[in-house]
């Protein structure tokens, strides 16, 4: 079966809409069985509505700026849960916008919180950022902001280094300088906790099949450095602290969970696919 | 001889025999017999009480045998017999109308003979037929004689053309006059019968006109001089409504289009001339719809216009004098715009002919009005898309009629209306139109408001869709005041109670609302590469949506939104340029009050009903100014937070979320730590609140996710690294007091599930320090989980005693539940994949609540055990 899971939305105050591109591709009613939506999503009639069309059956979370109640088809004003989970198959799978973790988007944290609801995948959000791991056996996923919504979060390093070095470059080397960036996370590596003691604990089962070439080159392209104006233009994607639009697709067969990660880039959806196998 | 038949039958049989019996003669070449037969069968055509459609069926049979004959005339002439002793010889037939027949049939097998005095023969048939005067006779008698002589006229023994196109126009004239009379036969009762049959009978009248415009060819000047005014002429004289639409539609289908370009204003004077209850605008509007089309047919339209004003030039002079009358009014209209003029500008021509018509027809009723003004739209937006005062003066014009005709709009109207303000949106410069167009707006704002809150809907649809940015304080404003409708509620409800909580809990639950939504949306379009612009666009739409009262929890938000993206923006600028830094910090500084602003906007205006809202968006713009080192702004963000959860949340759910929400912002900071002790100030007092909310759980689980408060950790997205980054802010001890104090409240509450599950929530915690590092550094050792590890197993135990206790209904069936981390219970549903959430305790079986806290330390000793084989320090902890 699929699941399909969106996060982060902020229809209308943040964002527009959830890029074209994306809504063509998700245009296809009965094909997806179930969809949740990881926080943020609920301002939007229709964005819901588009929601509704990809499938009936949605799971929500509440996320820092949803409303406490939500009005469906059962229940006028139906709390909305900070966490909850899904049964799929073999699979348990825990939904958690994740901003009542402290500390927020921390590896141990989420691993003790998929531990708490007893789950094998845990689906969060919050951060406007894609990434996919394993920890401890358990799979992580953060499908991102399906609209690469402006983020509160830190900006990430990279994106603030741009600005600094361009300074101390020639203009001609400022506008090739975007190619040479780190790839921006969408974390096919598999990422360790954090801590030293505890760096070989994961047993990690994901295959990972890598899309090369995929580093993103849409900091600083074509800019081109002018010295005596105050009012350059500056990329969209940096001003909204560094997230590309992104969701995640998991196709769950027997017991094999095939995860497959749509990123909105340069006008171009690219998809990166994880495979994890429950022990 | 006798009379036409009874019925359909008959006539088709009698006819079909005669034919034969024609033929037959024809071929024992006895013509005298052959044209006995003819006259006979044309008897057929006499009869007067065929209908147009049966009475066509005749003619056509007729027809093809005449034309069996006439073959036979022109191939035997001159050796069996002359054709002008023949044109003598048929007007001996005994009847009109088959004399008449035979005569155009002889004659026109004359005419294409060598020898025949073509234009005497056309005059004296074209004479002749005046003989018949009932209106369907007649009709189809000329429509034949028009059918015979196409050929004729176009072949290469073909006379003047001038004498051809006069032949027509003269044969026309009659027939229309013909037509016009039908409608006067028969009585009164029938009158709707006739018109319908007349339709049926236009095609008749019709391709005259089509013959013509075959003839004309090219010849431009004729057509202009000789053809077109006769035509005009007739059609005002008939004053016939049917006639007049027909025919006036007929003309801009089979002229020319550079032709219409040509005689434009004689076309459009014709239309005021017309039968009153003639609709004008069909008229137009297919004219202009043919205009349109030419210019869509062009390869490069533009020349069009280079030489519309030659064609003009080459108009008649009456047109000189028709402006020379005209052009002081309308020139006097025209002179408020500040547009010079083109004479031969095709809008114009209809323009002088817009005014024309509304001064010479004030009759004219507005819903006709309307939509003449909306074809006269299409052609300026086709043909001068960028000449947008054109439209504008239409708008006005619209505007001003709408007030002469007071409040009394009917309803058939609304729909003009509302075509006049969509269609500009469906063009390339509908953003232009709507925002330098005065009357665009002047005229919407005295629509209804149901159809104003349709166009507003329909342009921020059309704007989101085309992504159109703003980026001009005028245009700005201009949209301000178009969705001025949608943008202020009238907020006219007496407050007659002081308790104003039902009003808000409604409006709390309809937080949907599309309008508003799109208003939002609309702030994300706001766009200046310079920043005090772009501020001061964002001030000029907050000021518009300040109006919106209650509605400004919808569009207030995004308006913050883009106040933090312009601080971003800034914070890059003095990345790139340090020099300049303190002229953008100073901006900064600005920005941050208008985000300020907006939430003590948001605050008085919508009140409690959504002080979470406030709450978060304070805590956000809290973290950001933290991430520019803007360690006071972030300070007075927090603490305004701190004021709105003291005051104003009220819920506990809500306040536990809240506040775990600023621990989890606060544990982000990093320029707090400063000499002020803002930091210390901030998470202390955040804790304290923790310990203070109403529910033991809630406390409990606040307060041992506060003690991540004394706990810095890594932030990747800035490249801190845990063992690399050395100046962490990290207290243990204070991390200690913090699990300490978490877990006295966890052991002190009265559910036994809950209190276990708190607990090993708490050791999870602990394993999470332990992991983070030495136990000189985080207070938490082996020794304290250890500890922590007995207790719960000691607790476990007196629930296990509770559950052997309990009366087991075993019937029901057994359910995986766990606690989610807010405390609430998450019970599987056994019809779906979902769960139900709630936190109240569910009502399942007890052996299946009291597995929760159970299993879950299971789990957490099996965590422990496998981090023994990573880290050796685990090994220390006995379980």
């Amino acid at each position: 079966m699929l699941l399909l899971a969106l996060s982060d939305a902020h229809i209308p105050e943040r964002a527009i809409d959830v890029p074209l591109k994306f809504r063509k591709l998700l245009n296809v009613p009965n094909k997806i069985q179930q969809v949740t939506l990881l926080g943020n999503c609920t301002k939007s009639a229709s964005f819901l509505k588009f929601v509704n069309t990809i499938s009936e059956n949605i799971v929500f979370v509440r996320g820092e700026f949803d409303p406490a109640t939500v009005s469906t088809t059962k229940n006028p004003a139906e709390e909305m849960p900070l966490s909850t989970v899904i049964s799929q198959g073999p699979f348990r799978i825990g939904c958690c916008n994740g901003y009542t973790l402290v500390p927020k988007n921390d590896p141990l944290s989420l691993l003790t919180l998929a531990r708490q609801l007893d789950v094998d995948i845990l689906l969060w959000g919050g951060t406007h950022n894609v990434e996919a791991y394993t920890l401890e056996g358990k799979f992580f996923i953060n499908p991102g902001s399906c609209t690469g919504a402006f983020s509160t979060d830190w900006v990430q390093e990279d994106v603030e280094e741009n600005y600094k070095t361009s300074e101390q470059q020639e203009p001609a080397e400022a506008s090739t300088n975007g190619s040479n960036q780190q790839p921006k996370e969408i974390k096919e590596e598999i990422k360790e906790p954090s801590n030293n003691d505890s760096e070989k604990s994961g047993e990690d089962k994901a295959d990972i099949i890598e899309d090369k070439g995929n580093s993103e080159e849409h900091l600083q392209e074509g800019k081109e450095y002018e010295h005596d104006s105050s009012d350059d233009e500056f990329d969209d994607i940096d001003i909204n602290g560094g997230g590309i639009p992104s969701f995640c697709l998991l196709d769950i067969q027997d017991i094999t969970c095939t995860l497959y990660i749509y990123t909105y880039v340069d006008n171009e959806i690219k998809v990166d696919k994880v495979v994890y196998r429950k022990d | 001889m006798s009379a036409y038949s009874d019925n359909m039958e008959q006539a088709i049989s009698h006819i079909k025999q005669q034919t034969i019996l024609m033929q037959r003669s024809l071929t024992q070449k006895k013509l005298m017999d052959a044209l006995k037969h003819c006259s006979d069968m044309l008897k057929e055509l006499r009869n007067p009480d065929l209908s147009p459609k049966l009475y066509y069926e005749l003619y056509i049979i007729i027809f093809d045998s005449l034309s069996i004959l006439s073959q036979y005339l022109v191939e035997n002439h001159p050796t069996r017999h002359h054709l002008a002793d023949l044109y003598e010889l048929v007007q001996y037939t005994g009847n009109i109308l088959p004399r008449l027949y035979l005569m155009l049939t002889v004659g026109v097998s004359f005419m294409q003979t060598k020898d025949c005095p073509a234009e005497e023969v056309l005059k004296d048939m074209i004479e002749m037929c005046r003989g018949v005067q009932h209106p369907i006779r007649g009709l189809f008698l000329r429509y034949y004689l028009s059918q015979r002589t196409k050929q004729s006229l176009t072949s290469d023994i073909s006379l003047d053309k001038k004498f051809d196109i006069q032949f027509i126009i003269t044969n026309f004239i009659e027939m229309n006059k013909l037509w016009v009379r039908l409608q006067h036969q028969g009585p009164l009762r029938e009158r709707d019968l006739r018109t319908k049959e007349r339709k049926e009978l236009q095609i008749l009248i019709g391709s005259n006109l089509v013959r013509l415009s075959q003839i004309l060819d090219d010849s431009f000047a004729l057509y202009r001089d000789e053809v077109l005014p006769q035509i005009l002429e007739q059609v005002i004289q008939c004053r016939d409504v049917v006639s007049q639409t027909y025919l006036l539609d007929v003309i801009c289908q089979v002229f020319p289009d550079e032709f219409h370009l040509g005689t434009l204003s004689q076309l459009l004077d014709t239309t005021l001339k017309l039968n009153p209850d003639v609709v004008i605008n069909k008229v137009v509007l297919s004219l202009i719809a043919r205009l349109n089309g030419f210019w869509d047919r062009q390869d490069d339209p533009n020349a069009i216009i280079q030489n519309l004003n030659h064609l003009k030039l080459d108009s008649n002079t009456d047109e000189e004098e028709h402006s020379a009358d005209d052009g002081e009014s309308t020139a006097e209209k025209l002179d408020s715009e500040p547009v010079s003029r083109n004479k031969f500008d095709l809008f114009f021509v209809f323009w002088k002919y817009l005014t024309k018509i509304t001064e010479e027809r004030p009759d004219l009723p507005l819903h006709e009005i309307i939509p003449l003004v909306h074809s006269i739209m299409l052609l300026s937006l086709k043909w001068y898309p960028s000449n947008l005062s054109n439209v504008d003066i239409l708008y006005k014009f619209c505007w001003e009629k709408y007030q002469d005709f007071g409040k009394d709009i009917p309803e058939e109207c609304e729909q003009s209306f509302k075509e006049l303000f969509i269609y500009p949106l469906s063009t390339d410069n509908f953003y232009e139109i709507i925002t330098t167009c005065d009357s665009f707006q002047k005229l919407l704002s005295v629509q209804s408001i149901t159809l104003q809150k349709s166009i507003i809907n329909s342009i921020l649809d059309k704007m989101v869709e085309t992504n159109t940015k703003i980026t001009d304080k005028q245009h700005l404003d201009k949209l301000g005041a178009i969705c001025e409708p949608i943008i202020s509620v009238p907020n006219n409800k007496p407050k007659t109670s002081i308790l104003t909580v039902s009003d808000d809990l409604d409006s709390e639950l309809t937080f949907f609302n599309p309008e508003q939504e799109k208003l939002a949306k609309l702030v994300h379009l706001i766009y200046h590469k310079n920043v005090d612009i772009n501020t001061e666009l964002l001030l000029i739409c907050k000021k518009w949506y300040y109006n919106g009262g209650k509605q400004l929890r919808f569009t207030y938000p995004a308006l913050i939104t883009a106040f933090w993206k312009l601080i971003r923006k800034l914070h890059f600028k003095s990345l790139k340029r340090p020099e300049r830094k303190e002229d953008y910090n100073a901006k900064i500084k600005q920005l941050f009050k208008y985000v300020s602003r907006c939430n003590t906007d948001l605050f008085n205006v919508c009140g409690l009903s959504i002080s979470d809202l406030i709450f978060k968006l304070n805590l956000q713009t809290a973290a950001i100014a933290d991430q520019l080192t803007l360690s006071e702004i972030s300070y007075d963000f927090f603490s305004q937070a701190f004021t709105i959860f003291e005051e104003s949340l009220s819920d506990s759910k809500v306040q536990f979320q809240a506040l775990v929400n600023m621990a989890q912002v606060l544990q982000k900071t990093r320029s707090l730590y400063n000499d002020e002790g803002y930091y210390d100030t901030l998470i202390t007092r955040c804790t304290l609140h923790g310990s203070k909310l109403l529910k033991k759980t809630d406390q409990c689980r606040a307060v041992y996710l506060c003690s991540h408060l004394w706990w810095a950790t890594e932030l990747t997205l800035i490249g801190e690294e845990e063992g690399v980054t050395k100046n962490f802010f990290r207290e243990g001890k204070r991390v200690l007091e913090c699990l300490q104090r978490s877990l006295r409240v966890a052991d002190s509450i009265m559910d036994n599930v809950q209190s276990c599950q708190l607990m090993v929530e708490i050791l999870g915690s602990c394993c999470y320090y332990f992991i983070h590092g030495d136990e000189s550094e985080t207070h938490v050792g082996v020794k304290y989980i250890a500890g922590l590890v007995e207790l719960i197993q000691a607790n476990l135990k007196g629930l296990q005693l509770e559950e052997s206790g309990e009366v087991q209904d075993f019937t029901a069936p057994s359910q995986t539940i766990v606690i989610g981390c807010d405390g609430s219970y998450i019970c599987k549903t056994l019809s779906s994949s979902t769960c139900m959430v709630s936190s109240k305790i569910p009502n399942v079986r007890i052996p299946d609540l009291i597995a929760v806290p159970v299993s879950y330390f299971e789990r957490t000793l099996e965590y422990i055990e496998n981090q023994k084989q990573v880290d050796y320090r685990f090994n220390a902890i006995t379980t």
